[in-house]
């Protein structure tokens, strides 16, 4: 039984119900609802338990401003935390739950905190949970419990979000009267036109009221708007979108709700669309929050601003009480006076101004309706509702309490306490506000982007002039476009005149506001006036401090409605004046927004770009795990026959060792480098003699950072007298090639150099072992492939299988190898036929877990695996490819006094004394075993492998003055604490003197 | 892969793993195109020799004008003040890099066939600048990013290429090789609503 909804009235559709539950009961409610509307309708007045205290509260608003009604919609993997109710559309068999009550709603045994209540005063929890340090890990179990307003689900998101970039003359924030004015005069003149509204229709304050424009009612004139709007080819109309967050350059972030209101699933489609908007201009028209009154037990459940009473009247047919109160400081709460007697509903008014009525007030005058002037509410009865209110005269002495008050009965409370324009947006933009005294408000100053604010949320409250705002405000950013605007003519609208508002920012009670009952500023925090005013007494002077400490102005509303009347109670306490506190700051976002829309699309499979070589298919065809490097996905072993990675890497090793390997290279980055100038260039960014290398020479080469440490490294040719061919590491290759475009585009210009990525142009595949010769010579080889004619580290262009090539013999392994560059549109043949080619030496093809093995065996470092941006080469023994004869980047960083320090940690090779442990990679080493707790320690493990060749474990590490400690024992430590005896021997652990490469 | 002789753009897998090709009427159509010649050409533009070279070899002059791209036999790309991809499909193609880099001998520049390590697609179809812009902060109005437009930017997580070089609203969407599957991927999803068709 929807026991409170009217017979008649209201946007909603009667011969539409609808069925949904709230914390397990079914309740009926029509298609049009809100799930907060249809709880009133269905006489639902408790719908949750405050944060700290656990008192009872019901709904406050209508809109993005409800600090209770704070709901959990959905269930398993789509539900949805951090609801307001008054937000949430309704559908049939939505299910809905408070996060709050334990073990219910009705009797939460958590209320005990509000018979303590003085315990849990501001700073309660530092205060509390400081001591003794060691408890923290207990407390925390229990504050994470209790804390946040409800569950995120824990199975993965079912449904699909997306994002979708715009761009666009005007963007208006608000679909209400000024926003659509704006809206209509920017279109006209031809501009590009967003609009985006947050709810289901765009109308805004028009949707609750009663208002008509040119003689008709308001609702025909936002059809006849949007109409227009929807036809002109140049706008497009967002509702259900939420505009969350202005950031710089006018830029725009949006989330529009594509099937929250159809169910919990979006049965086809996407669920949520980010649209990240770039606007020329910003017209901001999202209206005003009223602001409650702040007197004792303002938060009992039937406490309601009236405004938000009015739209559940007006829009929804829908009437929370029987017998009303409007409490109030201004004219606009007389409208909702009057929605509630046109209802039939019995009420009073209690207006704290002793005298004067503007039209509205005349006009209810005449309903005959009660008006108590010069009075004011000064305690709420009911605990879990509202059952009645007491009233006292009020001769304007906001210092003043009172003995005697009179009980009126009633179950519904229609507060209001002024107006707060939404700056929000104009505030995140970085403009600042102005304290307006008349208006008793903030209002928008400077604007610190392209925007103009209009309407109420620029501190206009009559219909009229929103409109005209609204008019003005499109007319001045389509000028800014430079864009011609025909007038446009004002609707006529019926205004009345005004009885000033009396500002009221805390209501006096009974006793003074620190002993009377709870007067709440904001109630999702259970923030109160003697919260704010311990603050001030305990030395809180800065309004961004008194937040802090109170929670005043957090959560899901963010204080939409209390953080003025709080800062305004701050202001009294410090005898300062309102904008002399000033506001605290205002960020992104306005409501909260789901994780689904941050992630958009880039989920699954498109979270990260996969990088392929061209031969990636034969690899995962071959059975090969990939392994991530960068984005690229190398093949990391090749098993054979249920084989694990040690069995398949021990194979690999041997096979190329004894017969012969291949493996695919292509991710190396690399760099063509020519011009005038190139051998100047490379002498300068290179560490070794550059000049030196004679055409058709490969060198190895390293490149250091301005510090000195080791940044990269590679294998590099010259291709011809002005021409090199540089490779980097995998991971590296954007980063050097930005640092090389770097010096050459800002720091040495004249240098006549160009360079240019081949990264993804060639594809690298290295034949290694001692067949390797037999199997390019197998493939048709058309250059002699003889040590005289073709030695190792040198280069030459061959035309191998029938494709032309670039054939490098340098290695990676120690081994006698080829490195073949081919154009990536043949590698993937090329491997094929390779493969072909070795089949009678078994060619074996390996990953980078061999790679890695066999280059350990030879002592050859990895950047990045070895070395963490900290080494330098002295560090690792490089001294021979340290030029004497130049100056290089990072030169004169080596003989800085940290970098000649006689400690530094060194690269070494380890050696398992038990000749069987491999020690775990980033183990820490120590001298000492037995020394007292911390044990220092003296380097780390970087690389550690069993070495199948060998026959026994191998690992290189960094130790502190490593190079001068060969043979000596120390320890590494491992996990649970095993301590494992190493010796420090040579990193060279395979064929010292290079001969089996150099054959 | 038989014929081992063949082009490959590296999204053969790709294609061949398309479930049944949807055609919704207002779909969007992706080709991935075969056998295109990709030059990357860097030079002073302010050396007439250079221009001069550049021109007799290709027919056309390059685009000094940032993000255009000059559409004849060749597309032109600018991709910065002394850098330029030369895209070309014509038989002789094959031949370009070599002419110019023998015409340019004796100049300061720099000539790189890197065909092989870029993949083009074109794109077309009413819903493109939609799917594009999912992901894509480039403004694709018809009044803004016009035929000889084009951009370097970012679409969803890779670097991309985008022209515009037809009338009819048809893109050219050029990806470095080892991006290429990712993108196509993207394009894939993204474009799912609407209907995508590969070829």
């Amino acid at each position: 039984m929807q026991l409170d909804r009217l017979k008649t009235g209201g946007r909603i559709d009667r011969t539409r119900p609808l069925n949904f539950r709230f914390n397990g009961k079914t309740y009926s409610g029509f298609a049009g609802d809100t799930l907060a509307s249809a709880l009133l309708a269905n006489d639902v007045a408790l719908v949750s338990r405050s944060f700290k205290l656990h008192r009872p509260r019901g709904i406050v608003g209508a809109g993005a401003e409800e600090p209770n009604a704070i709901v959990q919609v959905g269930t398993g993997a789509s539900t949805l935390p951090n609801m307001r109710a008054t937000q949430v559309e309704l559908y049939d068999g939505l299910e809905a739950r408070s996060t709050k009550g334990w073990p219910n709603l009705r009797f939460d045994l958590a209320a005990l905190n509000d018979r303590f209540s003085k315990v849990f005063g501001a700073g309660f929890y530092y205060k509390t949970f400081m001591r003794p340090k060691a408890f923290w890990k207990y407390y925390e179990r229990f504050i994470r419990a209790s804390a946040g307003f409800g569950i995120a689900p824990t199975e993965p998101d079912p449904d699909s979000y997306e994002h979708r970039n715009a761009h666009c003359d005007v963007l208006v924030a608000g679909g209400g009267p000024a926003g659509l004015m704006a809206a209509l005069v920017a279109a006209r003149s031809g501009a590009r036109v967003i609009i985006a509204d947050e709810q289901n229709e765009f109308g805004g304050s028009l949707l609750s009221g009663s208002e008509s424009i040119d003689g008709k009612p308001a609702a025909e004139w936002v059809n006849a708007v949007i109409a227009e709007l929807r036809d002109r080819g140049n706008v497009t109309v967002l509702t259900r979108s939420t505009v969350f967050g202005y950031y710089d350059h006018n830029f725009i972030a949006v989330a529009e709700h594509c099937s929250d209101h159809k169910g919990e699933r979006a049965a086809d489609g996407v669920r949520e669309r980010l649209w990240r908007v770039r606007a020329d201009q910003v017209v901001l028209a999202q209206g005003a929050f009223e602001r409650p009154l702040v007197f004792c037990n303002n938060d009992r459940p039937g406490v309601m601003t009236a405004s938000a009473v009015s739209t559940y009247i007006n829009r929804y047919g829908v009437c929370p009480g029987k017998r009303a109160v409007v409490f109030t400081n201004n004219d606009s709460a007389y409208r909702t006076a009057l929605d509630l007697n046109n209802a039939g509903i019995p009420v009073v008014v209690v207006d704290c101004r002793k005298s004067g009525a503007g039209s509205l007030g005349a006009t209810a005058d005449a309903a005959g309706i009660t008006v108590l002037r010069g009075h004011i509410v000064s305690d709420v009865i009911g605990r879990h509702r509202v059952s009645g209110i007491r009233i006292a005269r009020w001769d304007g002495d906001t210092q003043s309490t009172f003995d005697s008050t009179i009980r009126i009965d009633c179950d519904l409370l229609a507060m209001s306490g002024g107006w707060s324009p939404a700056v929000h947006l104009h505030s995140q933009s970085g403009g600042t506000n102005a304290w307006d005294e008349t208006r008793h408000c903030f209002v928008p100053a400077e604007s610190a982007q392209a925007n103009v604010s209009a309407g109420a949320c620029n501190g206009h409250w009559s219909l009229k002039a929103c409109l005209q705002d609204g008019i003005d405000a499109g007319a001045e950013v389509a000028a800014r476009c430079g864009l011609r605007t025909m007038p446009v003519e004002l609707p006529v609208t019926t205004e009345g005149t005004d009885n000033p508002m009396q500002a009221l920012w805390r209501v006096p009670a009974s006793k003074d506001p620190d002993r009377c009952p709870k007067q709440f500023i904001d109630y999702q925090n259970d923030t109160s006036v003697a919260d704010v005013r311990l603050a001030a007494r305990e030395g809180y002077r800065n309004v961004e401090h008194v937040k802090r400490y109170t929670a005043l102005g957090f959560g899901t509303d963010q204080g939409k409605l209390g953080n003025i009347n709080g800062m305004a109670i701050l202001a009294e306490c410090l005898g300062k004046t309102i904008p002399e506190v000033g506001t605290t700051t205002f960020r992104p976002v306005y409501t909260p927004v789901t994780f689904g829309l941050g992630a958009g699309e880039n989920v699954g499979e498109l979270f990260d770009p996969i990088r392929k070589t061209a031969i990636h298919e034969r690899h995962q065809a071959a059975g090969s795990p990939f392994e991530v490097v960068g984005q690229w996905h190398r093949p990391w072993y090749f098993p054979q026959g249920g084989e694990d990675l040690h069995a398949a890497v021990a194979r690999e090793c041997l096979a190329t060792r004894n017969s012969v390997g291949m493996m695919d290279a292509s991710t190396l980055g690399k760099i063509d480098a020519r011009g005038p100038d190139v051998v100047e260039f490379l002498e300068r960014i290179y560490t070794h003699d550059v000049g030196r290398m004679k055409v058709g020479r490969c060198a190895y080469g390293i490149m250091l950072r301005e510090d000195g440490m080791l940044m990269d490294d590679g294998v590099m040719a010259r291709l011809g007298e002005h021409q090199y061919y540089l490779t980097t590491t995998t991971g590296g290759a954007a980063n050097v090639l930005n640092w090389l475009e770097t010096w050459l585009q800002t720091e040495w210009p004249e240098l006549k150099v160009y360079l240019t990525s081949l990264t993804d142009s060639f594809s690298t595949i290295a034949v290694a072992g001692p067949k390797s010769r037999d199997v390019l010579q197998n493939a048709g080889c058309s250059i002699d492939l003889g040590k005289e004619n073709f030695s190792f580290m040198s280069v030459q262009q061959a035309v191998l299988a029938g494709f032309p090539v670039q054939l490098f013999r340098v290695s990676f392994s120690g081994e006698l190898a080829f490195e073949i560059n081919i154009d990536s549109a043949y590698a993937s043949q090329m491997w094929q036929i390779l493969m072909e080619s070795g089949k009678e030496f078994d060619i074996t093809p390996y990953g980078t877990e061999t790679m890695h093995v066999l280059r350990a065996e030879k002592g050859f470092v990895i950047v990045g695996q070895d070395t963490d941006g900290s080494v330098t080469p002295v560090d690792l023994g490089m001294n021979w490819l340290l030029s004497k004869n130049k100056d290089f980047l990072g030169k004169r960083s080596l003989s800085r006094q940290d970098c000649v320090r006689d400690d530094r940690k060194q690269l070494v090779g380890l050696l398992s004394v038990d000749g069987s442990t491999v020690v775990p990679e980033g183990t820490q080493l120590i001298e000492d075993p037995g020394a007292p707790k911390p044990v220092p320690m003296c380097g780390h493990v970087t690389s550690s492998y069993f070495s199948a060749t060998l026959g026994h474990p191998i690992a290189m590490a960094l130790v502190s003055a490593g190079h001068r400690r060969k043979d000596e024992t120390i320890y590494a430590y491992l996990a649970d604490n095993l301590v494992v005896p190493v010796t420090i021997v040579s990193p060279v652990f395979y064929d010292a003197k290079g001969a089996r490469q150099n054959v | 892969m038989s014929d081992s002789s063949r082009r490959l753009h590296g999204l053969e897998f790709f294609l061949r793993s398309q479930q049944r090709p949807d055609t919704k009427a207002s779909g969007i159509h992706a080709r991935i195109l075969d056998d295109v010649t990709h030059v990357n050409l860097r030079g002073n533009s302010n050396d007439a020799e250079f221009n001069r070279g550049v021109e007799k070899v290709l027919g056309q002059a390059l685009p000094v004008e940032p993000n255009t791209v000059s559409i004849r036999e060749s597309h032109i790309y600018w991709l910065g003040p002394d850098e330029w991809l030369v895209v070309s499909k014509a038989a002789d193609s094959p031949g370009l890099a070599t002419r110019l880099e023998n015409t340019l001998r004796n100049i300061h520049s720099s000539v790189n066939d890197i065909s092989g390590g870029q993949v083009t697609f074109t794109l077309s179809g009413e819903n493109v600048e939609r799917v594009l812009n999912k992901a894509c902060t480039i403004d694709f109005d018809a009044g803004t990013f016009k035929p000889g437009h084009c951009a370097q930017s970012g679409l969803a997580k890779a670097s991309v290429l985008i022209g515009c070089i037809e009338q009819s609203r048809t893109f050219e969407l050029i990806v470095r090789r080892s991006f290429a599957d990712y993108v196509a991927r993207w394009l894939r999803h993204a474009a799912r609503h609407h209907g995508i068709e590969f070829r």
